[in-house]
Order: C-alpha cells, then sequence, then structure tokens
C-alpha cells in the first residue's frame, strides 16, 4: 500500500468506466467505491470496537456469543381462534423452534373484544383473538411455560394482556419467578409508526413503569419492554432514523422510570429491543452494531447505570416485512434469508424469518418451516456462527456504525431541541420523517433509481401465482365471538364489576395498577371491558395526520 | 350541470346530501351554472348564521371548530362547516385532512362537512366557498362555521361571507403582530385564546389590550370578548361557545346580521351583473382575444389603454340601447 | 369543466394502524393534482361513505393489510351503492390475495394493488377510471 491513497487509486477507478447505476443505500445514503483505512482515521479501535462481552459493545453482548449460545429462533406466530394458535404453536416447537412469539389480531392490539363494531372481519385475521382469561388458557394449553420462552407482541393493552398470562401461570400452578419471555410493551413507537393505541402517551407510560416496577420485584425472569425499531422501519423510515428513534424511545422509557422512583440496575437489564434487518446488508449490520455502541455510552455515561448488564443493548430482529413482493412470492425466501444472516452477523439475541407468502396473507405452514429451515441452515451450514462479530475491522462497516452513529446523535440533538420525545409526537415530527422517507423510496422505486427484482425489474407478466395460502375461515369470528359471550354468561359479573370498579379508583388514586389488572384478569373481565374502564380514567387519544 | 333537472332540486330541499354535494361540486368548478344555482339558491335560505374561524398555522382552528360545532348540535342546531385547506401552487392538488379531527360530528346526521380546497383564492377560502355557505343555508342548516386555509397570509374573505368571526390564537408565538398586520384582528368580534395551558398567555392577552387600545377603527367599539380554551382538552369551550351563541344572538337582535346580509346581497348583485356584462362583451367582442392584442400594441409603440377602454364601454352603451329599442318593438 | 379536479377519500377501515401505503398514495395523488380527502385511522365502512357522500368525492380507495379486506370492501360498495354513488369508482390496496381480488372486481369493486405495485401506475389508473360524469 505504501503511501499511496484513496485519491490517487480514484483516478484508475475513473477511467475503468462506471455502470450508470444508483449506488446509495436503500436509506438513500452515499456510498463510495471503495472504503479504506483512511475513512477510519482518528477511530480508535480499542475504544469504539473493544471486545466481544466488553464496553461498548460494539462487537456484541456475550464474550462467547454464538459459540455459547445460538440466537433465539423465535417464529411469531397466531392466527384464528387460541385453538387454532396453540396447535400451530405445538407444530413449531415439534420443528425445533426454541421460543414462542404470540401474534394477536388487531382488535386484541387496540385492547377491543372480537364483538366490537370495529372488530368486523378482522377477528383472527392477522393474529390469535384474545378477549379473556380463557382465550389464554387455551393459548397455552399442554405448552411448558417455565420451560419455554414465551414473546408477546403487544402494545397498548399489554399490561392487562400480561394480567391475562400471569393469571393463566398462576391457576397452572406455575411461579410468576419461573416465567420467561418478553413483552413488547412500547407505546412510543406506536404513536410514531404502528398507530396501535388507546389513551394518551401519558397515561400509557404510566402503565409501562408500573409493569416494570412490578416485574422487578415478582416476575424477575421476564423482559418488560422490547423497544421496538421494526415497526418505525416498516412505516418507510431509513435505517439511520430507525435507529435514531428506536434508542431515543428508550432514553425516554428509561427518563420515565427514573422519574418514577425505580432504581435503574432494577430495570434497565430487563429492557430489550427488536430492529427491523432490511435488504441492504452492511447497512443493517452497521445499524445493530451501533445501537450497541450508542446504548452502552449512554446508559453508563448518562444515566449512570453501574452494572455493565444496565449497558447492553440486547435485542431481537426480524427480516423486513416491507421488502416482501406479491410478485413472484418464492424469490421472497433469497430476500429473507440475506436479511437473516445481516441479522446474525448484526449480532442479533433472536430472530424471527418471514415466510415468502407474507406479502399475500397469513404464512401457511408449509412457508413457515421453510423460513425456519433458513435460520437452521445459517446457524448449522453456513458458518456464520463460527466466529464473533466476522465482519469488525472491515473499513466499510466500520466506516458505516462511525457514520450511522453520527446521524443519530443529530437525531437525538434536534428531538431535544422539540422538548423530547412525547413532545416530538404531538408535533409530528417523527411521522414526518418517515412519510417523507418512504414517499422518497416508492418514488425511487417508480423512477426505477432502486429495485424490487420480479416487479420493477425482471417481472414476469401475467405470472400466475402458484403457492398455497392459508385462509381464515370466516367462522373463525362467529366462534370467537360465541366463545366470548359463553364467558361472559359462565362467570361472576358482579366479581368483575367490583375489580373494574377497583381498576378506576387505582387509576384515578395513581396506584400501580398491576395488582387490580391481576385480579380483573383472574374474574374473566375482557379486554375490551378493561380499557373502557381505563379510559373512563385515562380519556383516549386521535392522532393528527402528519404528512 | 348548465341545466339542472327539477327532481334534482326537489331532492335537495327535500334534505337529499347528495344532491348538496353535488351542487357545491357545481359552484365549485363550472361557474356558467351559478346564476342558475343562485336563482333557486337565493330564494331558498333560511338565515343559518355564518360563523368565520380564522387564525394563524397550527392555533388548531379545526379543532376550535369540531368543539363549537359539537356544541351547536347539542343546543339543537343543525350545523354545516365549511373547512378550507391550501390547494398546492406546484401541483395544483390538495391535501384535505380537516375531517379527522371532526371524527365524532362526521356520524351526526345534523352535521354536513365539506372540505374544499382554495383552488384560486388567495385570502383564506376559495373563490366558491362563499356560494357553498349559501348553498348550506338554502339546505336548512342554521348554524355555518367556515374554517379559513390558514396558512398566515392576509385571511380576510372570511370577514365579507361570515356574520360573525372568531379569531383562534396561541400563546407564545408572536402571531398578534401578524393578525394585526392583516388587519384581522380589528374586525374579529371574539378572541379565542386555544392551548391556554402553555405559556405566556397573560402576555398574549395583554398585548391585545393594548392593540385594541391604540387601533383607531376599534376606537368607540367594546373590547371583544376573549375567551380561554383548549379545543383539544376540550376545556374551557363551554363558555367559548356560549360567548359565540350570545353574540349570534346580539347580532340578530341589534340588526347587524340584517346589515351583513344585506352587504353579501349586494356584493352578490353586483358581480353578477360585472359577470353579466362582461360574459355579454366578450362573447360581443371576443374580448379576451382583443384584450391581448391591445396590451401587446401598448407594449409595442406605447399610450394609454384608455381609448380602447372607452370604445369597448360604449359598444356596451350600444348594445344596451339596441336591446332595449329592440323589446320594446 | 377545464378545472374540473378528482377528488379522492383515502381511508383505513377497521382496526388496522398501518397507514404507510395509505399516506404514501395520497402524497402521489395530491402531486398528481388531486384533491385527497384523508380520513386517517379506525373508520367504519358508513363514516367512509358519509364522507363521500358530503365531499361529492370522484373516488373511494381504502388501504387494508388487517385481512379484512372482503368484509369492508362488500360493505363500503353496498353503502355506496344506496347512497347514489354507485358511479363512483371504489379501489384500494393492501395485503390481498389474488382469489380475493377476483371476487372483489365482481362485486363491482375496481383494482386494488398490493405491496410492490408502482406509484405511478396507481396515480394513472385512478385518473383513467374516476368518474367523470358532467356535473
Amino acid at each position: 500500500m505504501g503511501n499511496r491513497t484513496k485519491t490517487a487509486w480514484a483516478e484508475k477507478y475513473e477511467a475503468g468506466g462506471v455502470r450508470d447505476a444508483d449506488f446509495t443505500s436503500i436509506s438513500g445514503r452515499p456510498l463510495e467505491p471503495l472504503y479504506t483505512w483512511e475513512d477510519l482515521a482518528g477511530s480508535d479501535p480499542e475504544t469504539r470496537l473493544g471486545w466481544p462481552g466488553e464496553y461498548p459493545y460494539t462487537r456484541g453482548v456475550h464474550p462467547s456469543m454464538y459459540r455459547g449460545k445460538l440466537w433465539t429462533m423465535r417464529q411469531f406466530a397466531g392466527m384464528g381462534t387460541p385453538d387454532q394458535t396453540n396447535e400451530r404453536y405445538r407444530f413449531l416447537l415439534e420443528k425445533g423452534q426454541t421460543g414462542l412469539s404470540v401474534a394477536f389480531d388487531n382488535p386484541t392490539l387496540y385492547g377491543r373484544d372480537s364483538d366490537h363494531a370495529l372488530a368486523a372481519g378482522e377477528v383472527g385475521k392477522t393474529g390469535v383473538a384474545v378477549d379473556t382469561l380463557a382465550d389464554m388458557e387455551r393459548l397455552f394449553a399442554g405448552i411448558p411455560l417455565d420451560r419455554v420462552s414465551t414473546s408477546m407482541t403487544i402494545n397498548a393493552p399489554a399490561a392487562w394482556i400480561f394480567a391475562m398470562f400471569l393469571a393463566n401461570a398462576e391457576k397452572r400452578g406455575i411461579g410468576f419467578d419461573k416465567l420467561r419471555g418478553t413483552l413488547q410493551n412500547d407505546i412510543l413507537k406506536e404513536y410514531i409508526a404502528q398507530k396501535e393505541w388507546i389513551f394518551p402517551p401519558e397515561p400509557h407510560l404510566r402503565l409501562i413503569t408500573d409493569l416494570m416496577a412490578f416485574c422487578a420485584e415478582k416476575v424477575p425472569q421476564w423482559n418488560t419492554i422490547s423497544i421496538s425499531g421494526y415497526h418505525i422501519r416498516e412505516a418507510g423510515s431509513t435505517a439511520a432514523q430507525e435507529l435514531a428513534f428506536t434508542l431515543a424511545d428508550g432514553f425516554c422509557y428509561v427518563e420515565h422510570a427514573l422519574a418514577a422512583g425505580l432504581d435503574i440496575e432494577d430495570f434497565a437489564p430487563r429492557l430489550s429491543f427488536f430492529f427491523n434487518s432490511h435488504l441492504d446488508f452492511f447497512e443493517e449490520i452497521a445499524k445493530m452494531r451501533a445501537a450497541r455502541r450508542i446504548w452502552a455510552r449512554a446508559m453508563r455515561d448518562k444515566y449512570k447505570a453501574k452494572n455493565p448488564r444496565s449497558w447492553l443493548c440486547r435485542f431481537h430482529v426480524q427480516t423486513a416485512g416491507c421488502s416482501l413482493t406479491a410478485q413472484q412470492p418464492e424469490i421472497n425466501i433469497v430476500r429473507t434469508a440475506l436479511e437473516a444472516l445481516a441479522g446474525v452477523l448484526g449480532g442479533c439475541q433472536s430472530l424471527h424469518t418471514n415466510s415468502m407468502d407474507e406479502a399475500l396473507a397469513l404464512p401457511s405452514e408449509k412457508a413457515v418451516e421453510i423460513a425456519l429451515r433458513t435460520q437452521q441452515i445459517i446457524a448449522f451450514e453456513s458458518g456464520a456462527a463460527n466466529v464473533i462479530d466476522p465482519l469488525g475491522g472491515s473499513y466499510y462497516i466500520e466506516k458505516l456504525t462511525n457514520d450511522l452513529e453520527e446521524e443519530a446523535e443529530r437525531y437525538f440533538r434536534k428531538i431535544d431541541e422539540l422538548g423530547g420525545v412525547v413532545k416530538a409526537i404531538e408535533q409530528g415530527f417523527f411521522q414526518r420523517e418517515i412519510t417523507r422517507a418512504a414517499y422518497e423510496y416508492e418514488m425511487a422505486l417508480s423512477r426505477r433509481k432502486k429495485f424490487h427484482v420480479g416487479v420493477n425489474e425482471f417481472a414476469n407478466l401475467g405470472q400466475k401465482l402458484e403457492i398455497p395460502l392459508l385462509e381464515i375461515d370466516e367462522s373463525t369470528e362467529r366462534d370467537q365471538v360465541a366463545a366470548l359471550l359463553r364467558t361472559k354468561a359462565e362467570r361472576d359479573n358482579g366479581a368483575v364489576r367490583e375489580s373494574l370498579a377497583a381498576l378506576k379508583t387505582a387509576a384515578a388514586a395513581g396506584r400501580n395498577l398491576m395488582p387490580p389488572l391481576l385480579e380483573c384478569a383472574r374474574r374473566y373481565a375482557t379486554l375490551g371491558e378493561i380499557s373502557d374502564a381505563l379510559t373512563a380514567v385515562f380519556g383516549s387519544y386521535r392522532e393528527q395526520p402528519f404528512f | 350541470m348548465t341545466f339542472i333537472p327539477q327532481v334534482f332540486w326537489e331532492d335537495f330541499f327535500k334534505g337529499g346530501r347528495l344532491a348538496c354535494a353535488r351542487l357545491i361540486t357545481a359552484v365549485e368548478n363550472e361557474p356558467e351554472a351559478l346564476p342558475e344555482i343562485l336563482d333557486r339558491i337565493i330564494p331558498g335560505q333560511k338565515g343559518g348564521l355564518r360563523i368565520g374561524v380564522t387564525g394563524p398555522p397550527g392555533v388548531g382552528k379545526s379543532t376550535v371548530t369540531a368543539a363549537l360545532a359539537r356544541r351547536a348540535v347539542r343546543a339543537g342546531h343543525s350545523v354545516g362547516i365549511l373547512a378550507v385547506d391550501p390547494t398546492s401552487p406546484f401541483s395544483g392538488g390538495a391535501f384535505l385532512g380537516d375531517r379527522v379531527r371532526m371524527q365524532d360530528l362526521s356520524d351526526d346526521h345534523q352535521v354536513f362537512i365539506r372540505s374544499m380546497a382554495s383552488r384560486d383564492g388567495h385570502g383564506g377560502l376559495s373563490p366558491a366557498t362563499p356560494y357553498a355557505a349559501d348553498i348550506l343555508d338554502a339546505f336548512g342548516l342554521d348554524r355555518i362555521f367556515i374554517e379559513t386555509v390558514g396558512v398566515g397570509q392576509a385571511e380576510l374573505d372570511v370577514l365579507d361571507c361570515s356574520d360573525l368571526v372568531v379569531l383562534v390564537l396561541q400563546p407564545g408565538t408572536g402571531d398578534v403582530i401578524q393578525a394585526l398586520k392583516a388587519g384581522i384582528i380589528e374586525a374579529a368580534d371574539i378572541f379565542l385564546v386555544n392551548k391556554s395551558d402553555l405559556q405566556g398567555t397573560e402576555t398574549l392577552l395583554d398585548s391585545l389590550r393594548f392593540l385594541m387600545d391604540i387601533s383607531p377603527v376599534r376606537k368607540g367599539r367594546p373590547f371583544p370578548p376573549v375567551v380561554e380554551a383548549s379545543a383539544l382538552l376540550d376545556k374551557g369551550m363551554d363558555a367559548a361557545s356560549a360567548e359565540v351563541e350570545r353574540l349570534i344572538q346580539d347580532c340578530v337582535g341589534s340588526g347587524r346580521y340584517r346589515e351583513k346580509r344585506r352587504s353579501r346581497l349586494e356584493r352578490e348583485i353586483r358581480s353578477a351583473i360585472q359577470r353579466e356584462l362582461w360574459d355579454g362583451y366578450s362573447a360581443l367582442a371576443g374580448a379576451g382575444e382583443s384584450i391581448r392584442a391591445v396590451a401587446e400594441a401598448l407594449i409595442e409603440k406605447g399610450g394609454s389603454p384608455y381609448p380602447y377602454i372607452h370604445e369597448a364601454c360604449s359598444r356596451i352603451r350600444i348594445q344596451l340601447v339596441d336591446e332595449r329599442d329592440s323589446r320594446g318593438k | 369543466m377545464a378545472d374540473r379536479k378528482i377528488k379522492v377519500i383515502i381511508a383505513k377501515p377497521g382496526l388496522d394502524g398501518h397507514d404507510r401505503g395509505a399516506k404514501v398514495v395520497a402524497r402521489a395523488l395530491v402531486e398528481a393534482g388531486m384533491e385527497v380527502v384523508y380520513l386517517g385511522l379506525q373508520q367504519t365502512p358508513e363514516s367512509i361513505v358519509r364522507a363521500a357522500v358530503e365531499e361529492d368525492a370522484d373516488v373511494i380507495g381504502l388501504s387494508i393489510l388487517s385481512g379484512a379486506h372482503m368484509t369492508n370492501f362488500r360493505r363500503v360498495r353496498e353503502l355506496m351503492l344506496s347512497s347514489g354513488l354507485g358511479d363512483r369508482l371504489l379501489t384500494g390496496g393492501g395485503i390481498i390475495p389474488t382469489k380475493d381480488q377476483e371476487k372483489l372486481q365482481e362485486m363491482g369493486v375496481g383494482k386494488v394493488f398490493g405491496p410492490g405495485d408502482d406509484l405511478q401506475e396507481i396515480v394513472e389508473y385512478i385518473r383513467a377510471n374516476a368518474r367523470r360524469v358532467p356535473g
């Protein structure tokens, strides 16, 4: 190499001729043709990278990473009635999956019962419907909850879905201290991206700190929140926005918990994250590495956590649903494989691989099996799990990691200027940034600056879709509503009313809501009844659309 | 719709919502249909009160309008809302998002909401908005809220087409100065300080009082009522609504409402005559073409446009005399 | 009729918060010179058609990723017919299997779009098929 510089080389590069193509990342990031040691000048590997399992954890949260323990292969699943989903869980566990991940249907995600007017046509469609403890009992029937970790993608009504989960464990005689798993419970990204809320932000944030306090004492192995960038990315953000907005949400939760008087060392080790893995392989890996470094620094230096376990950014990864196409669905297997590999090289703790048919319907059993096999090939055949952080030290990866970190820091400053995350939400800052990025990406596709193989390039015109799709029978809704009505007829309605009244009192008095929620769940109060009771105290929320 | 069938009018006067909506579309898109529509609408007017809601961008006009409308409905009124949003000068398209903030109202059969793009209007409304208000009035709605664009320019059109103007302000933004410059502050009948939970409400109120004191236009007139509220949190809106209703009664009782209606009619008659004459003249002389030729010539050779103007006017006069004579025979 | 603008209602029926597609399409339509009434989230078929009547909309566009497309499109179409909007275009997009797309077309729904479909194609489709009955 001698003293040659990139500038000198660049002349040759230019002379060699360059294709007429868009060489930006999927986020629109301008990229150089080559990265060298010059791009890392001033970036000290010892402090920027450190060692796996050591601050700042750029290279991974564990010293042994996948040599010690492979990531958890956790396929998100749920559809139809609790009985149907229970069957799918047994199938997945039998095929070698190592953890459960519950997908709830839209009415459940909004805290509405299956017989609510807005629920028409949606019951059991994109996840499982859970209305009462009776549904929770059926959902996990025969599954050893003390041995399998359970992740639940639920946000607005997370606290009372969790109360039903706990009540079920209690009935089965499983101690709360044996329960392992994660609640998504990330309301901020709902306001930012996914739009599934019940109350205004403040009461939701209070419920989250109530849950953190309760779990720190009673359910110590439970991850109380999974701070999610996934949905932010699916809503159309760039990689840097996903990184920055997710971590900013994380800081906001930490600040709320501290303000509520919680000890950082009690709750910080139970925080976890959830990132998207999109198509731009290197950018995604860099994003995940940057996330660990930023989080560790903030937790240690800004929030003064002493225990290294409080500094760790542990995360789940899901491949990008928005990268899948309805056209030529089989090639989605390849997209997902690349994205999954990026998740592994980014050092995830658990991984979900999307099924090839998800741009068309909920995944069929066959498609789910292929998706799980994809992870197994990465783990057992590709060799990717043999060496820790195999891309560490790559000029390109390290430069991207640095750049993404800087971009995130710029966003943090902007959010501070706006008065913090909640104020920025109210002003539509995140919503506008994301909508703009989404629009720019669509326009780039439309102008053929970016490509979707099989769609705007190499399309098979007139090709008929030939993979079998899963259909949710229209009878699901009827069955679920009938089950709900049965439960309501069989329970002690006086006891339910009493527990709901006690819940309202506690809500108004500012007491921790987990004990009264647990009591409501035990008495088979419905999801919607609990939502209504709390709405009476907390009010509801309607977003202005921001463009 | 240049000839509107009788059944359509029957449908409209019986309360057909789609017929009403289509009439508004017609005044937005087909100026040639205007005489026929006004011919039926003006006699059909029932005396609905028009309440303009204006103010700088971002102060929450839609939320205020919705909160006032909700209370009007509760008090037993039928309510119309015309919500104007800006037309993009680049694409000509418009994003009309006000209905989102009026969600609960849009399911109420006492309410008719119409979003309008500002199109060629520069005074905070679209050129068709006053006619849309006439249509809603003839449709039988007795409280018609007209919400201006609110992009910050002088939105004075709302003064002409409303009986009462609510100026919405918010603390801490210095909007008062803009409102003063635009002249709207002197014409407003009520100041609604929205988001009064924010800091700076007192400062805002102080500057309002000061501005009123020094305003020559306001001399001798009482200081308009000021209401503090937070429309989003639904605080103070009962008082705001009661104040608006009191002013409406006052407006009707004092004869100001009659005066407003009269001047609206006067303006309409005047502009209808102008339109008719102009249309007649254009047809006569191919005016568009010849005016362009005259303008070209003026640039080319210099000179005054008045010889042409005099000639054009005398042509119109001759035409009028001819028409009278031919009728006389 | 020179200035006849196409007016489009964009709505998300039911309990589905995924508004990326709805917003991107709304913006593309505005940039193509159309007037877009954005109703946003949690709409019922009744509130959508009610708005379409009052706005005298040429087109109703629904975005549905919740699997509830058959229920919602069917109900909106029924209400359009009973409200005198039978001549207006009902279109939309989301996660909608081909088989269901065919069923929707039999119901009188126009083309529905899916992930990966080109934005410009959607704009052109709406421009070409928006109701243009004089008046």
